[in-house]
């Protein structure tokens, strides 16, 4: 592109006969261009909303699960730490009291 | 400064026979050699979660809930195997040498043919804050440590529940 052709594609240009007078009636008649709807992302904002709940609820249940888990399996250790000391506390008592017999 | 020393001189004094009560029960190789084997490690916060499962309403739960909520520990480490000579016979020993002044022999038994068991208990003044009992047969090698302050009436209370022995309907009947 030279000089002459940057100037003529620079060139004032007038507007087509009627052009001002479109354009003030278009704006009193409140034409403007149609905006984008605003309901099309609020479905999409309950299902995240929804998604998200989902999982907290789910982890939640999940976490309230797994302590659960460990809770009666801790009860579980607990009852068979104390069968077996009280096996042996048991059986030192009774050689205890056997050895108090033979006296 | 003085003030400053002496808190730190407490703190040790306090700090020493509560670190003293952890007992190492470890012991390489034997869980191989063994047929069956009992693993039991509760802290306090596993004791704590196993209470909330004990029921408030059922007197019995309730008795070991209470005893269990004390304490800071229980742990048992039991071992059967399924001929003679499996373990060195000298691994009670090592456990005896871990215990501090401040623990005192409770129970003492020596059998040729059955089972040597030695009970023994930490003292605090006259509370008893932790329970380690050896227990050692030919084919059979156990280790129980409870860490905490122990009510030796609760304890007895827990006889005849939850499978455990009930030792005093026993004394009766003889």
């Amino acid at each position: 592109m030279n000089e002459h052709d940057l100037k003529r594609a620079l060139r004032a240009e007038a507007p087509p006969a009627g052009f001002a007078g479109r354009v003030m009636q278009r704006i009193e008649a409140g034409e403007t261009q149609p905006r984008p709807s605003r309901n099309a992302p609020q479905w999409w904002r309950a299902a995240a909303a929804s998604v998200t709940l989902a999982m907290v609820l789910g982890g939640y249940a999940t976490h309230k699960a797994v302590e659960y888990r460990r809770g009666i399996e801790a009860k579980e250790q607990v009852l068979e730490a104390m069968r077996i000391t009280s096996e042996k506390v048991r059986y030192a008592q009774q050689e205890v009291r056997a050895i108090g017999t033979h006296d | 400064m003085r003030k400053f020393i002496i808190s730190i001189a407490l703190t040790l004094v306090v700090a020493v026979p509560a670190s003293a009560q952890k007992i190492n029960l470890d012991f390489p190789g034997l869980a191989d050699r063994a047929e069956e084997v009992v693993d039991i490690t509760l802290d306090g916060a596993m004791l704590r979660m196993a209470a909330k499962f004990f029921s408030g309403k059922d007197a019995d739960e309730r008795a070991l809930r209470d005893m269990i909520s004390g304490l800071h520990g229980i742990y048992v480490r039991s071992y059967e195997f399924a001929r003679e000579g499996e373990y060195d016979r000298n691994l009670p020993n090592l456990v005896k040498k871990q215990l501090g002044p401040s623990w005192m022999p409770f129970v003492t038994v020596r059998s040729k043919s059955k089972e040597n068991v030695n009970i023994y208990a930490n003292m605090s003044g006259e509370r008893v804050i932790g329970l380690v009992i050896i227990a050692a047969e030919p084919r059979e090698f156990t280790v129980v440590n409870i860490n905490g302050p122990i009510d030796m009436d609760r304890l007895a209370a827990l006889e005849g529940q939850f499978g455990i022995p009930e030792f005093s309907k026993e004394k009766n009947d003889e």
